[in-house]
């Protein structure tokens, strides 16, 4: 028994050794990964003491629960689920009737199926849209900030260009051109809303690129590229979250404009279509059809306002610490 | 270029005749109008003179770090003499560890003629910098160590691979992890081939080079300070950061823009001492800027006094503060409080700095020289030795002056 006890206590020593080796000399990673995870901590805690963004945040969530799971709240539609089931048999009915919880349209479409599945594509609409355009905007608004001159001179009159047009003309004349269909909203909508990433992007790369700690990098002999992936990108970018944050609203309203115009496919699930499939029947009394899908882009748009708001004051390093 | 072999000390930069303008739509300002001085090895030379004299430009312009659109390099050279440096050593090939191999060649270049990937490896290897202000050299989103760590990524990718066991036979991936170009794509490359633990090997390597260029600097708990963000430190912690980042890889030359301007006093001295201390043993030369008489006399070997762009007297610092010769060092002289002297007794020169827009060929002291004469109206003064080690850029005579 002596033996077993006087080896199972070298082990208990080597370990123990070779814990102190580890401790004093291994710079350990996860500690900068916790150090992380608590300023992340913290911005979620600056994020939550204001009430209108909690409210936006609680917006947001049942939206996004609705987009996930609205296979299992309406039953998918059987060829194309983002096409409005229609019953020919069931047309104008009132919200309430067994069967269509928000009733239905002149063309028999289903109220309550075209609002939740209208949640999965107006996320598919910002989520492309903002996806594309944030990173399209941020390349050339650092490339036109970082290299200047003539380039810089070049992609800012470009970008003036695009902005001297409404962005809802301008959104209108491309999906026209294009041809009505969902992609071409969405392709539309990128080519117009990069420029205001750029045109951020470009201005924040100009005042980042002139801190000490850019000079200090490249003092140490850092690369060019290293540089603005490690000391100009993480500082620039935060006003570019916050913008987007608000497209991901403002790009549904825009989009539903577009789609209520009937620059979409005809019968696809979208609110903007379903309010315009709704509005002939407002006169009438039928205010169902376009009132429901119209509250959802009303809420969708606030939703990420305020949160986008909430965002740019957590964000902001006068109110940090606060 | 040729050793000045009446003096026994080697040389690790020369600057000869730099000359450094600005265009300004009022014209050009004539920033550093010709200005030549030497920097031994091992020694701190001070570079004093007040606001706008062009000390920074000249410190600034060791590793191009001009802007160059509106500055225009109008001439001059900086004739760097290259001493042991562990990258080129790689390069030749020898064994590692035996930094003064005897067959190590010397080799001089011209800093200011030096291509963009050339005068990178220079700096922050073989001459580094530290800046003003510590709050605003660091990059508020990572972490000291991931600073700290860029500097040796850049230049000692043998010496870690080397830590991590792995010598020349590293795949290219590993190579290029452990010397920072494209490391976040490599970063996954590696992680995707399993090589999870060589991986693990390169950073611990990394680390342990960071704790111990932290350790240097005297920080407690180096290994902790890592893990940190910039706006948790002070501001001597940060500066002592930053002296460790600059003097991780052994530079030569040492240029420290004001580095202490930005600190208190009690700061101040300890960051004084710390960089004395590890200058001393590294034999690093420091090229001192400052306007801090007081500091630099407390600090400095030599002294060189520079006045609208142009250098008006250097010396030893016994020479500059004991027996000055020019009539502005002596005004200088003559303006710092000492406790000798009686309240309000503070005697300040007369006069202003002349504009550096387009200069007349004139002394630029003399509209507020006491001692101006018609040939200082027309010729301008070049720096002539007084001894050895001593020049003044005066006509004006020495013996008169001194006995003032």
């Amino acid at each position: 028994m002596w033996f077993m006890q006087t080896w199972i206590e070298e082990l208990l020593l080597e370990n123990k050794m070779n814990e102190r080796a580890f401790d004093n000399s291994h710079y350990n990673g996860d500690t900068a990964f916790r150090v992380r995870i608590r300023r992340f901590g913290a911005l979620v805690g600056r994020l939550c003491a204001n009430p209108t963004t909690v409210i936006g945040l609680i917006i947001i969530g049942l939206m996004m629960a609705m987009a996930i799971f609205a296979p299992w709240i309406t039953e998918a539609n059987v060829p194309d689920p983002y096409q409005m089931p229609r019953d020919w048999g069931a047309v104008r009915k009132p919200p309430g009737t067994p069967g269509f919880l928000l009733g239905t349209t002149n063309e028999g479409g289903d109220v309550f199926y075209g609002v939740v599945w209208g949640s999965r594509t107006s996320l598919q609409l910002s989520l492309y849209v903002v996806g594309s355009t944030m990173i399209i905007g941020t390349i050339i608004g650092s490339l036109a900030g970082l290299l200047g001159g003539w380039v810089d001179e070049f992609l800012m009159r470009l970008v003036d260009v695009f902005l001297s047009i409404p962005e809802l003309i301008f959104a209108l004349a491309i999906a026209a051109v294009l041809g009505p269909s969902f992609t071409n909203i969405i392709i539309a909508l990128s080519m117009v809303i990069w420029v205001k990433y750029a045109r951020i992007m470009r201005a924040q790369v100009l005042q980042v690129k002139q801190n000490e700690y850019v000079e200090a990098a490249k003092v140490i002999g850092d690369t060019k590229l290293n540089i603005y992936l490690k000391d100009i990108l993480p500082n620039a970018v935060t006003p570019v979250t916050v913008q987007a944050t608000l497209d991901m609203g403002n790009v549904v309203l825009i989009g539903a404009t577009l789609s209520f115009i009937g620059l979409s496919e005809a019968g696809i699930a979208e609110w903007g279509v379903l309010v315009s499939e709704g509005q002939a029947g407002i006169a009438s009394g039928r205010w169902w059809a376009s009132t429901f899908p119209g509250m959802m882009i009303f809420l969708w748009a606030l939703a990420f306002n305020l949160v986008g708001d909430g965002l740019r004051d957590a964000l902001d390093p006068r109110t940090e610490g606060r | 270029m040729m050793l000045d072999t009446s003096n026994q000390k080697k040389f690790v930069a020369k600057v000869d005749d730099l000359k450094v303008y600005f265009n300004s739509k009022r014209g050009t300002v004539h920033a550093v109008d010709g200005i030549s001085f030497d920097v031994y090895k091992g020694e701190t030379l001070g570079l004093v003179g007040e606001t706008g004299c062009g000390k920074s430009v000249t410190g600034r312009s060791f590793l191009q770090l001009l802007p160059i659109p509106p500055g225009v390099l109008v001439g001059g050279s900086i004739i760097y003499n290259q001493q042991n440096n562990s990258s080129q050593r790689f390069e030749t090939g020898s064994k590692p560890g035996f930094p003064n191999s005897r067959n190590f060649e010397f080799k001089k270049v011209d800093l200011l003629t030096l291509t963009g990937e050339e005068i990178r490896k220079i700096r922050g290897d073989s001459i580094a910098m530290i800046f003003q202000d510590p709050g605003k050299s660091l990059n508020p989103t990572l972490t000291i160590g991931a600073q700290l760590s860029e500097v040796f990524l850049q230049h000692r990718t043998e010496e870690i691979l080397e830590m991590a066991g792995l010598g020349s036979e590293a795949s290219g991936a590993i190579r290029r992890f452990a010397s920072q170009r494209n490391r976040i794509f490599d970063k996954w490359l590696v992680n995707l081939s399993g090589n999870r633990s060589t991986k693990s090997r390169v950073e611990k390597a990394v680390a342990d080079l960071v704790a111990k260029a932290l350790s240097d600097t005297q920080v407690p708990n180096p290994v902790k300070l890592m893990d940190r963000y910039p706006h948790e430190l002070s501001g001597g912690m940060k500066q002592r950061v930053m002296i460790a980042q600059a003097l991780a890889c052994n530079p030569d030359i040492l240029i420290a823009d004001e580095p202490t301007t930005a600190l208190d006093v009690t700061v101040e001295a300890r960051i004084l001492d710390l960089i004395q201390e590890l200058q001393q043993r590294r034999q690093t030369s420091v090229v001192y800027i400052s306007h801090d008489l007081s500091l630099v006399r407390r600090i400095c070997d030599r002294v060189a006094v520079m006045y609208a762009g142009r250098i008006v007297e250097i010396g030893t610092n016994n020479e500059i503060f004991k027996n000055p010769r020019h009539p502005y060092t002596i005004g200088l002289m003559k303006a710092l409080p000492s406790a000798d002297t009686a309240r309000g007794e503070l005697l300040a020169i007369p006069g202003n700095v002349p504009e550096l827009i387009n200069p007349p060929q004139m002394c630029r002291f003399f509209s507020r020289c006491a001692f101006a004469t018609d040939k200082c109206k027309n010729q301008d003064p070049e720096l002539e030795k007084v001894t050895n080690s001593h020049s003044v850029a005066c006509f004006a005579d020495v013996a008169e002056i001194s006995g003032k």
